[in-house]
């Protein structure tokens, strides 16, 4: 007989001590926003003797936090959903139509972009959304929603592929256009793969820091990881305020991808299966 | 046309145009200042390929790639075999299977740049104190200001970030191994490591080349990274591509000749991905 | 949806920048460069907005605030109120024409007259305009730590020999002779501008323009010299960086700190406990031909065509009020660039006779063109010690530029 349900403990262990590499570094951030600076000297593992709240305070006057969580939570927000409802719709219509000539090359030309790196596109982009008023969050979200088509649509197209058609034909015989197909039919059954663009769209759009530190022109506009930017050196080197700012400039994501960690792995899972 | 044709095109027009407006013609527009003198503003002349001339004449710019693909190639061939081997091990029979996989993904949720700025206090003051107290010299000063090392620093945060991502993908892979599959492969007796190479990898090829090519394509286009760490020092020994661009076009006020620099980058990109895709590809179909 | 899209609306509205507010308010950008001086410009607003009720000014502080402003130039979107490093940047905005031309403006009349030519010098977008207007002048050269001084019995030293063997006493005291931070690649510079400002022949940079000489002929002795002067570094140097530095220096932690004067106030933010000094680098064993390198610390401009040009203006010439000057400068340790304007800032005593006799020199860095990258090749001078290998790269580099440019 096979050992069929065997633990191995040793490779569990294994696996725990290597789980440390991601747990050490974010240990060391909350211990080290909780210090006093003076007790900065040597590695800086220990516990902090009287654990300063004030930091965060500090860092929370210092940066504005609050302005800079909303505009980030707004542009993430808001390049979420527009994402979801366009780059679906646009998915959804190359994906139905991949044998005309047409609309495969269109499925060529969104995710060939993929391979554009953004130095090229940078100044002429900076100049456009100037140009148009869209240098702040609006122009930030759209761009987010437009440069996103590239990889979605090559994550949408795989899975509606896999979508029978009979469900869409038995809506069409009751009468229902091809627009009702897409929002009563079609949309609903993306859902997994909803969840997955979602994800990585969030990550994108909370994450990045080359975008919003070049199309965004007010100080009131900027983003979380950007006020750490332009705030490190207002630091100077009071690193316990910085360590302070950055916990609570991770924080937000953190929390999110705590309390949905499963919903956020198995749509990423999700996503690469396509 | 149908009407259900004419809607499809209705789908699809706006996001095209929007598209060919934000994307393709700046990336046009970019062509066309890779040909001029412009500095960004102002007037500016059309010079013909003297920037693309120019370019080939400069070692820093030859400086940059050179740094770049050996940071690219180390941090994919490093990142792909860590997540592999951490999927194998999260598939394996383990307990707290769930728990761990959820923290091996933690650092795919967390702002490079913030990450990066963090991994710059710890290398330069934690790291060392530790090292002293070990005794290991090589590690006791602060390895970003070493012009030698600093280029493993950047590869160890982007490591640390990247493999969250790639276990995911991995485990996606090892999931579509049909569990009898392995299992005659144990009852058979063969060693871990052949049942490895000979069942298992095949299997998840596609994933490997995806992984490998999309790896090497982001590490090629690494930035936030070296703005938290070094920004492209000590001297110029960490200055990636990107970064160059960015800091000789704008800062230096070469945006023109750095844009050429961008265009060759792109090239290059693309001539890189297709030439992995090919050879991962036929080693798929071979294996 | 909803809630989103209007809690968007909301925050886009408060954004906007520079617009006119509805009763009549005008609200200006003033985008400044200087970290250390946040809180001085804050006070100085608050003031001009007491006088001008009308005017609402933001300040605008961004790090690599010369990648920040080229990227608004990109934008076409210049900021009202524009203070810049009077730096080789500055000179190539001038040139290019997006500066305001304030010759003839009232404004521009308290500025004593040869520290308005190292602006212009710097470049002007035509013959006889005047593209910004010095604000304060800095200088560049070594801070000290007056009781570590005295305790050891070492005067500021007047020749190399002198600096050199200052050095040397505190090191067999077992103090460090300076606080080195170039992991800030930039703070390798003040040092180098002493020692290129000094031992090079004056013409150097026009002639190694038309190519008659090479970085590689001229510039050994500055290289060797800067070499030394990092050798006396504390030990950690290279993990360093400048606001490291400050808070180290103000502890008492060096004795020398090779530094310009607006580090000053970022070093008595931490509250030394001891007395601050300046002098002049002695490049040479000639102290009478030891110059002191100063600059245009802080130089005011707007854009050619401003938006609100009346209230641009208006805050500009308080700005350039001489009290408002004299103000700044001495709670930043500036010198005002007044006519015969000096500091009676103690931490400034040591260098003030330069001033009086007019023995000043620009900064040599100014002079080569910033995507030469010189901070960077500098740090890794300080690292590697390659003293040939340094001055073949800035003779490359240089050919380089210029081929592009020519």
């Amino acid at each position: 007989m096979v050992r069929r349900k065997g633990v191995n403990w040793w490779l569990t262990a294994l696996l725990a001590a290597c789980s440390l590499t991601v747990l050490v570094p974010l240990y060391f951030t909350v211990v080290t926003a909780l210090k006093q600076p003076a007790e900065l000297a040597g590695a800086g593992f220990d516990l902090p003797d009287d654990p300063q709240w004030g930091n965060f305070a500090e860092a929370w006057r210092l940066t504005n936090y609050p302005q800079a969580a909303l505009n980030s939570a707004l542009i993430t927000v808001g390049a979420v959903l527009l994402t979801l409802l366009t780059n679906s719709l646009v998915a959804y219509a190359i994906a139905r139509n991949l044998h005309s000539r047409v609309f495969r090359g269109l499925y060529f030309y969104f995710v060939s972009a993929l391979f554009v790196p953004f130095p090229i596109i940078m100044l002429p982009v900076i100049k456009q959304t100037s140009a148009l008023g869209l240098d702040n969050q609006l122009g930030l979200i759209f761009l987010y929603v437009v440069y996103g088509l590239a990889f979605n649509i090559f994550l949408y197209v795989g899975y509606i592929k896999s979508i029978p058609r009979s469900l869409e034909e038995a809506a069409r015989t009751d009468g229902a256009g091809t627009w009702t197909v897409f929002w009563r039919v079609i949309f609903p059954l993306l859902a997994p793969m909803n969840a997955t663009v979602g994800i990585l769209t969030f990550l994108w759009a909370w994450n990045d820091f080359l975008l919003p530190l070049v199309v965004l022109s007010s100080p009131s506009a900027r983003t979380l990881p950007l006020v750490q930017y332009v705030f490190q050196n207002q630091f100077s080197s009071d690193y316990t305020t910085a360590f302070a700012s950055y916990l609570m400039a991770l924080a937000p994501a953190l929390l999110v991808y705590l309390f949905a960690q499963r919903w956020v792995i198995s749509g990423v899972l999700r996503g690469a299966v396509k | 046309m149908t009407r259900t044709a004419r809607a499809f095109y209705w789908m699809v027009i706006p996001a095209l145009v929007l598209f060919a407006v934000f994307h393709t013609l700046p990336v046009l527009q970019g062509f066309y200042y890779s040909l001029t003198d412009s500095p960004g503003y102002g007037a500016h002349a059309f010079v013909g390929l003297r920037n693309y001339l120019n370019l080939l004449r400069d070692d820093r710019v030859l400086d940059a790639y050179v740094f770049t693909f050996q940071f690219a190639i180390v941090a994919t061939v490093l990142t792909n075999a860590i997540a592999l081997a951490i999927a194998l091990g999260l598939n394996a029979r383990i307990r707290l299977r769930t728990t761990l996989r959820g923290v091996f993904f933690i650092p795919n949720v967390l702002a490079i740049l913030i990450v990066g700025y963090i991994f710059n206090y710890l290398f330069a003051n934690a790291l060392p104190a530790v090292a002293q107290a070990l005794g290991i010299t090589a590690l006791s000063s602060n390895i970003l200001v070493n012009p030698d090392l600093a280029w493993l620093g950047i590869v160890v945060v982007a490591v640390w970030q990247a493999v969250a991502f790639n276990v995911i993908i991995y485990l996606a892979g090892l999931q579509t191994i049909p569990g009898d599959v392995r299992e005659a492969a144990t009852v058979d007796g063969a060693g871990a490591w052949r049942q490895f190479r000979s069942i298992v990898f095949p299997l998840i090829a596609p994933f490997f080349t995806i992984n490998m090519v999309l790896s090497l394509k982001n590490f090629l286009q690494v930035f936030d990274h070296i703005v938290a760490l070094t920004n492209g020092g000590p001297g110029t020994a960490t200055t990636s591509v990107s970064l160059l661009i960015y800091q000789g076009g704008l800062e230096g006020g070469e945006y023109a000749y750095q844009t050429a620099n961008a265009v060759v980058y792109f090239l290059v990109i693309v001539a890189v991905s297709v030439f992995q895709l090919r050879v991962l590809q036929r080693r798929e179909m071979s294996a | 949806m909803k809630p989103t899209a209007l809690a968007l609306s909301v925050v886009l509205l408060a954004g906007g920048c520079g617009a006119q507010a509805g009763d009549g308010r005008v609200e200006l950008e003033f985008f400044q460069f200087k970290p250390e001086a946040i809180e001085t410009f804050d006070r100085i607003i608050e003031e001009f907005e007491r006088g001008h009720p009308h005017i609402d000014v933001t300040q605008n502080h961004m790090p690599t605030a010369e990648n920040a402003i080229r990227t608004r130039l990109v934008k076409n979107d210049i900021p009202d109120v524009i203070a810049l490093n009077g730096n080789g940047v500055f000179g190539e905005l001038a040139s290019a024409g997006v500066f305001h031309d304030f010759s003839g403006a009232p404004a521009a009349r308290g500025v004593s007259p040869p520290i308005q030519r190292i602006l212009d010098d710097l470049g002007v977008h035509r013959e006889g305009e005047v593209n910004g207007l010095p604000f304060a002048s800095n200088t560049s050269g070594v801070i000290y730590n007056k009781d570590l001084f005295r305790q050891h019995g070492v005067e500021p030293p007047r020749t190399w020999t002198e600096l050199r063997a200052a050095a040397e006493t505190f090191r067999s005291a077992g103090v460090d002779p300076f606080y080195l931070t170039p992991a800030d690649a930039w703070t390798t510079l003040p040092a180098f501008n002493a020692l290129a400002a000094n031992l090079p022949p004056p013409d150097f940079f026009d002639r190694r323009e038309a190519g008659r000489v090479t970085f590689a002929q001229a510039y050994p002795p500055v290289v060797s010299k800067l070499g030394e002067l990092f050798r006396y570094g504390q030990r950690d140097r290279l993990s360093r960086g400048y606001d490291d530095g400050n808070q180290a220096f103000a502890q008492g932690k060096a004795a020398m700190y090779l530094q310009g004067s607006f580090a000053l106030p970022a070093i008595k933010q931490f509250e030394p406990d001891f007395e601050l000094g300046t002098f002049a680098l002695p490049a040479t064993d000639d102290p009478e031909a030891t110059r002191l390198v100063s600059g245009v610390d802080v130089a005011l401009t707007m854009g050619r065509e401003p938006e609100h040009p009346e209230e641009s203006m208006a805050f500009i010439s308080y700005l350039m009020r001489p009290e408002v000057m004299e103000a700044y400068a001495e709670e930043q340790l500036a010198v005002p660039p007044t006519e015969g304007g000096t500091s009676t800032d103690p931490a400034l005593a040591g260098v003030m006779p330069y001033f009086e006799r007019g023995l000043l020199t620009g900064y040599a860095d100014h002079r080569i063109p910033l995507t030469i990258q010189l901070e960077q090749h500098l740090q890794q001078y300080v690292i590697d010690g390659d003293q040939d290998a340094f001055l073949r790269t800035l003779d490359a580099e240089w050919d380089k530029v210029a081929a592009r440019r020519s």
